[in-house]
């Protein structure tokens, strides 16, 4: 022990002289550092409210709730997260998930309250003094808990596709779609959206787990068009889907068709299960599209006796005689069909309504009858010229496609219209042209600039790899024909603005700014129709209108008590809508038909 | 179409009562033509003449009232102030004739026709006119015509031009 | 009686081998430190018979801290338990989060940026000073000796600063996922750390000074608390505690983690594997932190990068089964998570391996026997124990 070591503690004393280092007014003076967690800010602008906050906090502090004047929207589930900061340890994962950025940390750490029931709160709806601090914690740039890049689905290359009408989607396999399904947060957004509430978290799980069989179970459940709209679904799933705010959508619509592919079609029948026993109730439907054999299925799967009038040879209504085999293969629609005959429906081919069988029959020979024969008509342009033989009508001239007859393609042609129709046919056609002619001359004219056509982005995208000539905001004039009565092009003008600053219709045209396309055959694909001559007369003045459509109540019934519309004809165009109200006129007429079953399985 | 037979009938007239009298009679003619269609025609569409047909009634009322007031003058300026947007549309540019059984399309280019005409009529009496209260009524009749046509236009497109998806 | 070495002395045994005390005898009293007692170091307890001021035997309790976490793990998903880690060892949480982060990595097969290897090791080290800086606050307080703390909870509070900058938070930092880490160094980070650098070595150059050159310390630590060369590895004794015993063991060298290949030190040991050693090795320790850090920061690559990996959607991560045991030196000694996964979304198994749960319980009990009540504080301490990881 030396004396140093005595007198060296000593030295302790010159703190004496020293500053102190405590800060005197911390809570006013020492403000939380830029990334400091502290309390939480939600920006109500972007919060969609899909509750991936809720379900990665670790100590269960969020919780989903309804928000006064927040309504729920196709968007927006409408709930928004209530924060336990009893529960919360700022861990700042539900901001690091959230899916569109509205939730972020403040730098703000003090909060002094008496009633410790405030101290739950919504971030962004409670307000805070807090709210429009500027530092605090925000998810750093370029690091993500969920995957933000779609998954490529292999595709046929633009000049091998052209070639013939093979299906240009290749699907995922296996790797990839497990890859894509995990990208998925179960926000359940998409179920709310789809017009047939497809469990799709639930089956995008299944191909998670690789359990196919399970996921083809969950597709049936709520959609017996299932194949099909795994390939030409018009996904609005996928418009409100929480991935698309900071990355792409998941591809629902993809998932739905690799389940449908991984399963060996001879195990369908068995995994979706029989058919209730028959009930001696007996139903007649009309038309035999996506509406028609949804209700059908429904209808023979609770055991009611379901006979099926079609006009034409195939089933799949506009499924397979208006979208083209490269999207949508014939024999997949074949197998689909199939499936739902084999659940004991009875169908009637070439048989068609009005002409062979009156309305009035099926009123006497049924319990109950179901309208649903679509939009088969195409509208015409009635420009001047346009009742030549070489106009045609896009549903018309792909009908006879799908029917195998043989079309000669001109070697030059137009199509008016800008939506999925019209893409149907200029790309059918362009194939036809290069099968026959070897060259493609397909002009597509229509009255909307590029970003407002109606068609999938997906169509026109492809259809301009496929050759065909786009040419937006063109309003047709007339159809040119010459001296000897052949049909030469079409006259259009160049439309200024096709919208009033309402955003009501109102066209305006440039009519210096005149072209002639010329053209040996014009295609108009503008727009269809019901035709509902088959009604007949006294039936089409007896039954209730809107605007032009059948009057139907929520379920599907119109004026007629014995008589349910549904699909297209009522609708408006779209598969899964169609599909979403053959379940509805199926459970209305469940619970007319035989009220006791649908009690008990209510 | 301007210089039909109602442009001289109008063009003749110097009063502001007057000319609306003469628009009032073109209303009733045009309600009572509607009328006798909607009976005609299937009723998945009856609703469309039956609209046009209400439309023209409305107009009716309008004038009638209009030329009934004293202070037509002030309410006239008053009511040219917002002007409606003009264009063309171009499948109506020729104009159908109705057969017994018309369908909802040519109902449509039918009015669209007629209102289009009504507007082009009014226009150029205005624009023949030295500026005044008769100058300000023929802009307003014009206006009530185009505007009626932009809503026919949009009801036109909403059901020929669906796009067909 | 004055205090002789001699440990052979006690605890008697009877001829069967078992411990031979009669409490009835008068000669023995039961002894509660803890589990509230200023001598005691967190929420545990010491349950001491006493011969007049000698212990003749002593008892760790523990469980008033016990919160299950190894339980809990299996019950969330391999996101949800990265902020529940840092909990089981509140002065030093970092090694929670990287031994759990690399465990997770490993299994699940994903390389993590460069960068984010060296802000993983700069954290830990980083930590590593704060826990130190406790200690010797509590090891001097243990002996009375309270202004040391007030000086090394004055530049903690400096560190805290920097890490609340760097992770933003200053106790639980949740900055280490499986993955990597959360963030880039902040502007003007490096020029803020070396003040705090600085300020750190002034304070231990004046606890040096009072603490270590202090005769008052030096007789009550000099020669107490010894751990025999035999418990080294019998007690399974790791950290300063085997250092201090003249054996160069140190995770960062001999087995390599994150950068401490690419970084310039040897292990700071001792002789006499005594209290005094102890701390003065975790005083040198402590400084060798501060030489690592400034190591760390001049050669860590200078861009802004990327300091995550892409982690699979971590709502529903599920890790192929498998099973590996992660380590680093703490401030305490090895510090080691070892997992189990099976294919699904939840750990099957975790188990931590916190030095205390060797060093506070079985080595203590042999440590305490003949030592003087007055010295028991001080010994405990100097086995520098945690008791949540005792008990996680």
């Amino acid at each position: 022990m030396s004396i140093r070591n005595i007198l060296s503690p000593f030295t302790a004393w010159k703190y004496l002289f020293r500053d102190p280092v405590t800060i005197p007014d911390p809570l006013n003076d020492r403000p939380g550092s830029p990334r400091y967690r502290g309390f939480h800010k939600n920006d109500m602008k972007k919060c969609i409210g899909c509750g991936t906050c809720e379900a990665i906090c670790q100590n269960g502090a969020i919780d989903m709730v309804a928000v006064e004047g927040i309504d729920a929207s196709k968007e927006d589930s409408g709930l928004r997260p209530n924060i336990d900061y009893g529960r919360c340890c700022w861990c700042a994962l539900c901001v690091d998930v959230c899916m569109t950025g509205s939730l972020t940390m403040s730098n703000e750490y003090k909060w002094v309250e008496s009633n410790p029931d405030a101290f739950r709160f919504t971030p962004g709806v409670d307000k805070k003094h807090w709210d429009n601090a500027a530092l605090g914690y925000h998810r750093p740039d370029g690091y993500q808990l969920t995957g933000r890049v779609r998954e490529q689905m292999p595709e046929l290359e633009p000049a091998k596709r052209i070639e013939s009408f093979d299906e240009i989607v290749q699907g995922y396999d296996v790797e990839q779609a497990k890859l894509e399904a995990d990208r998925c947060v179960a926000c359940g957004l998409c179920i709310a959206t789809c017009p047939a509430h497809m469990a799709v978290p639930d089956y995008i799980a299944a191909v998670r787990d690789g359990d196919y069989e399970r996921g083809l179970k969950i597709l049936y459940d709520t959609n017996p068009f299932s194949q099909i709209c795994g390939r030409v679904c018009t996904h609005r799933c996928e418009t409100v889907c929480a991935a698309r705010h900071e990355g792409d959508p998941i591809a629902i619509r993809w998932l739905k068709r690799h389940i449908t592919e991984q399963v060996p079609r001879d195990r369908y029948r068995a995994i979706i299960g029989d058919p209730a026993p028959p009930t001696g109730k007996s139903v007649a439907i009309i038309g035999a599209g996506p509406a028609g054999m949804t209700a059908a299925y429904d209808l023979a799967r609770k055991g009611h006796a379901v006979t099926v009038y079609e006009a034409l040879p195939h089933a799949g209504g506009m499924t397979r005689y208006g979208i083209p085999e490269y999207r949508l293969p014939y024999e997949t629609i074949q197998h689909e069909m199939d499936l739902i005959l084999s659940m004991g429906v009875t169908i009637h081919y070439d048989t068609r309504i009005g002409s062979d069988i009156t309305m009035q029959q099926l009123e006497q020979d049924f319990d109950a009858v179901i309208l649903a024969i679509g939009l088969q008509m195409g509208r015409s342009t009635r420009i001047p010229g346009s009742e030549h033989a070489g106009v045609k009508k896009a549903v018309d001239l792909l009908r006879r496609i799908t029917e195998g007859e043989h079309i000669d393609a001109p070697k030059s042609m137009v199509v008016i219209g800008g939506g999925n129709v019209a893409m149907d046919i200029a790309r059918s056609m362009a194939r036809l042209q290069k099968q026959q002619h070897g060259s493609i001359d397909v002009t597509l004219t229509a009255l909307e600039d590029l970003n407002h056509f109606l068609a999938d982005p997906d169509e026109i995208k492809e259809s301009l790899e496929e050759g065909v000539n786009i040419l937006d905001s063109r309003g047709p004039q007339q159809c040119q024909v010459d001296a000897e009565g052949n049909l030469t092009g079409l006259k259009t003008w160049k439309v200024l603005s096709i919208f009033d600053q309402q955003g009501r219709f109102a066209p305006s045209f440039d009519e210096t700014d005149e072209q002639i396309h010329p053209a040996e055959m014009v295609v108009e694909a503008i727009g269809q129709m019901s035709d509902v001559n088959l009604l007949g007369e006294e039936l089409t003045e007896r039954l209730e209108w809107n605007r032009g459509r059948i009057q139907i109540d929520t379920n599907g019934r119109t004026s007629e008590s014995w008589l349910w519309a549904a699909g297209d004809c009522v609708t408006g165009p779209d598969v899964v809508s169609a599909v979403a109200a053959g379940h509805q006129v199926a459970k209305s007429i469940d619970a007319v038909i035989n009220p006791v079953e649908a009690l008990t399985h209510a | 179409m301007p210089e039909g037979k109602g442009y001289k009938k109008l063009k003749a007239q110097t009063s502001l009562a007057d000319i609306l009298s003469v628009a009032t009679e073109f209303e009733r003619t045009a309600r009572d033509f509607y009328s006798d269609l909607a009976g005609k025609v299937s009723k998945n569409i009856r609703y469309l003449v039956e609209e046009l047909a209400e439309e023209e009634q409305r107009h009716f009322d309008l004038f009638s009232e209009l030329s009934r007031r004293k202070d037509i003058e002030d309410q006239v300026s008053q009511l040219v102030d917002t002007p409606a947007s003009n264009g063309k549309f171009s499948d109506c540019i020729h104009l159908p004739e109705l057969g017994d059984k018309p369908d909802d399309q040519e109902v449509l280019q039918f009015a669209l026709g007629r209102e289009h005409a009504a507007m082009e009529q009014y226009h150029s009496l205005a624009e023949s006119t030295p500026a005044g209260p008769i100058q300000d009524l023929f802009r307003f009749l014009a206006d009530e015509e185009t505007q009626h046509k932009n809503e026919l236009e949009k009801l036109y497109y909403e059901i020929v031009h669906s796009g067909g998806v | 009686m004055a205090y002789t070495p001699d440990r052979s002395q006690y605890p008697q045994k009877k001829a069967d081998g078992s411990l031979d005390i009669d409490l009835t005898s008068g000669k023995y009293l039961k002894l509660w430190q803890g589990p509230q007692h200023p001598g005691i170091t967190g929420n545990m307890s010491i349950e001491l018979t006493v011969c007049g001021d000698e212990v003749a035997e002593g008892r760790t309790h523990v469980g008033y801290l016990h919160r299950g976490f190894e339980k809990l793990m299996e019950r969330r998903t391999f996101i949800q338990n990265f902020p529940i880690v840092c909990r089981i060892c509140v002065p030093e949480p970092d090694f929670n989060e990287y031994c759990y982060a690399a465990a997770v990595e490993e299994l699940a097969g994903i390389e993590v940026p460069e960068r984010a290897d060296w802000i993983r090791a700069l954290i830990l080290e980083m930590g590593r000073i704060n826990s130190y800086l406790m200690y010797l606050g509590g090891q001097a307080g243990a002996l009375g000796q309270a202004v040391i703390g007030q000086w090394s909870t004055y530049v903690r509070d400096l560190m805290l600063d920097r890490f609340e900058e760097l992770t933003g938070a200053r106790i639980y930092h949740m900055f280490i996922m499986p993955g990597g880490v959360r963030d880039n160094l902040p502007t003007g980070f490096r020029t803020r750390m070396e003040h705090t650098l600085g300020e750190i070595e002034n304070a231990l150059r004046d606890i040096h000074n009072v603490m270590f050159r202090n005769a008052v310390f030096e007789k009550r630590t000099r020669g107490i608390g010894v751990i025999e060369k035999e418990w080294l590895d019998s007690y399974g004794v790791t950290g300063p505690c085997i250092r201090a015993a003249g054996v160069p063991r140190d995770v960062r060298k001999d087995q390599p983690y994150l950068v401490y290949d690419q970084l310039d030190f040897d292990p700071v040991i001792g002789k006499d594997s005594d209290i005094y050693t102890r701390a003065d090795v975790r005083r040198r320790d402590l400084l060798l932190s501060v030489d690592l850090i400034r190591q760390i920061l001049s050669r860590m690559p200078q861009d802004d990068g990327p300091t995550m990996a892409t982690t699979p959607n971590v709502l529903h991560w599920k890790i192929e089964p498998g099973e590996t045991y992660v380590r680093g030196e703490c401030s305490r000694g090895e510090y080691g998570y070892y997992l189990v996964t099976d294919g699904s979304g939840y750990p099957r198994r975790v188990n931590v391996r916190g030095p205390s749960y060797t060093h506070a319980m079985a080595l203590f009990e042999r440590m305490v026997v003949n030592c003087n009540i007055a010295d028991v504080a001080a010994l405990l301490v100097s086995l520098h124990t945690y008791p949540p990881e005792i008990e996680r």
